[in-house]
């Protein structure tokens, strides 16, 4: 029995490299659905390299380690533990951070150092066109609003995750260069921390309304863009 | 698997034959590529210390997929992270593609970051690892059909996106 042509297309929807005798038939049917077997796989084509990830370096490597060292989990946040160990400093001490535990990340530093290098450094080169719309739009998702002074020096802004739920990236573009927030509505800091790891410093400062990380070179820089911060990020009319 | 060996031959094979296809369909259901590389770590480290249990050679890579998913379900099930950049990772891949070409390639992924879990997953499990669609009702729990109709679906979503997304005109002229 031949196939009609609706039923053809919601089989070569569902599986363009269907190898079934029939189907494969059908496809040269008729120039409608040789056409239509043409187009269905030069997208799959695309599709496939668009989905076709680069394969990480070191990864095979890493994982061949776990068979190794048995004794030992492999993870890497563990492993990042260790090399937070060696080179990260807490500046101010005592009264430290409070946050609700993810399962993603033991802490906010964890977090913090996890985010920046996934895509901190990648983001400082963007080039993005963002207006004051887009910042405001975005914010507003959080209940959140920026006043102009702040939104006008945003160079690129996008959702985040966080350790409680979604936040923001920004880059701002200061004075001295560009400089990272990570805006993290739903997460508490007590007290002003500063932490420093790879080739950058980082302050984890309270806001009115939720908290926010602070990354760049120098973070003794940070305590006007600090002030400016805490002052342009407020809850929308109706949300405090 | 009697000898230590033989245990670290066997999952040096595994790691090796399906350690990055599990790494892309990590990255592609997270969107973020160090949580990615955490979860095909631990899901690597449960398989080692569960590498005596795998009786089915033919098995292990559903089996994979099957510790992956449910370290995925376990750890992100509260909260999803929302990383959709994926044109970081993968933008030097296709730096030897036409700006048109490579202008496609960044509407296609945003496309598919941009499906329905419901229709994403199936379509990674076909064209990330190579499911077949009875494969891929059995890992999900569904029926054939409806895998075949969500597969569907998520092609015709995707063709539907780059339209929107300013490519004008016949889709079969755009590829």
């Amino acid at each position: 029995m031949s196939m009609n042509f609706s039923e053809f297309k919601r089989l070569l929807g569902a599986d363009p490299r269907n190898e079934d005798p029939e189907f494969r038939r059908a496809c040269q049917s008729s120039p409608e659905f040789e056409q239509e077997a043409l187009d269905a796989a030069l997208f799959e084509e695309k599709l496939e390299r668009a989905v076709a990830l680069p394969e990480p370096a070191g990864l095979v490597e890493e994982l061949l380690l776990i068979s190794q060292q048995p004794a030992a989990s492999p993870r890497r946040s563990r492993l990042l533990k260790f090399a937070l160990a060696a080179s990260l400093f807490v500046a101010v001490g005592a009264a430290g951070i409070v946050w609700k535990m993810n399962p993603g990340w033991d802490s906010v530093e964890d977090y913090l150092v996890d985010h920046y290098r996934h895509d901190g450094v990648s983001l400082l080169t963007r080039t993005d066109e963002v207006s004051t719309a887009d910042v405001q739009n975005i914010l507003a998702e959080l209940d959140i609003q920026a006043s102009p002074a702040l939104a006008d020096i945003v160079g690129v802004i996008k959702y985040c995750p966080t350790p409680d739920g979604k936040g923001v990236h920004m880059i701002l573009n200061t004075g001295s260069g560009p400089v990272t927030v990570f805006y993290m509505p739903d997460t508490e800091v007590k007290d002003r921390q500063t932490l420093a790891f790879d080739d950058v410093e980082a302050v984890l400062v309270e806001l009115q309304s939720g908290s926010a990380a602070i990354i760049g070179p120098n973070a003794e820089e940070f305590s006007s863009l600090q002030a400016l911060i805490y002052d342009s990020l407020l809850p929308l009319p109706g949300n405090s | 698997m009697n000898t230590e060996a033989g245990r670290q031959a066997t999952f040096t094979q595994l790691a090796q034959t399906y350690g990055t296809d599990l790494y892309r369909y990590a990255m592609w259901i997270c969107g973020n590529d160090a949580l990615a590389k955490d979860l095909v770590q631990e899901t690597f480290l449960r398989a080692w210390k569960a590498l005596d249990k795998l009786k089915d050679n033919k098995a292990v890579k559903s089996w994979l997929i099957t510790i992956l998913r449910r370290e995925y379900a376990r750890t992100f099930e509260r909260k999803v992270p929302k990383f959709t950049d994926v044109d970081s990772v993968v933008v030097p891949e296709d730096s030897e593609l036409e700006p048109e070409e490579q202008t496609e390639m960044r509407l296609l992924r945003q496309g598919i970051m941009k499906l329905a879990p419901k229709y994403r997953e199936p379509l990674l499990m076909q064209v990330v690892l190579g499911y077949s669609c009875q494969e891929i009702s059995e890992a999900l729990d569904v029926s054939k059909s409806a895998v075949m109709t969500q597969l569907f679906r998520a092609r015709e979503q995707l063709k539907s996106q780059l339209r929107k997304d300013g490519v004008t005109g016949n889709v079969h002229e755009l590829f």
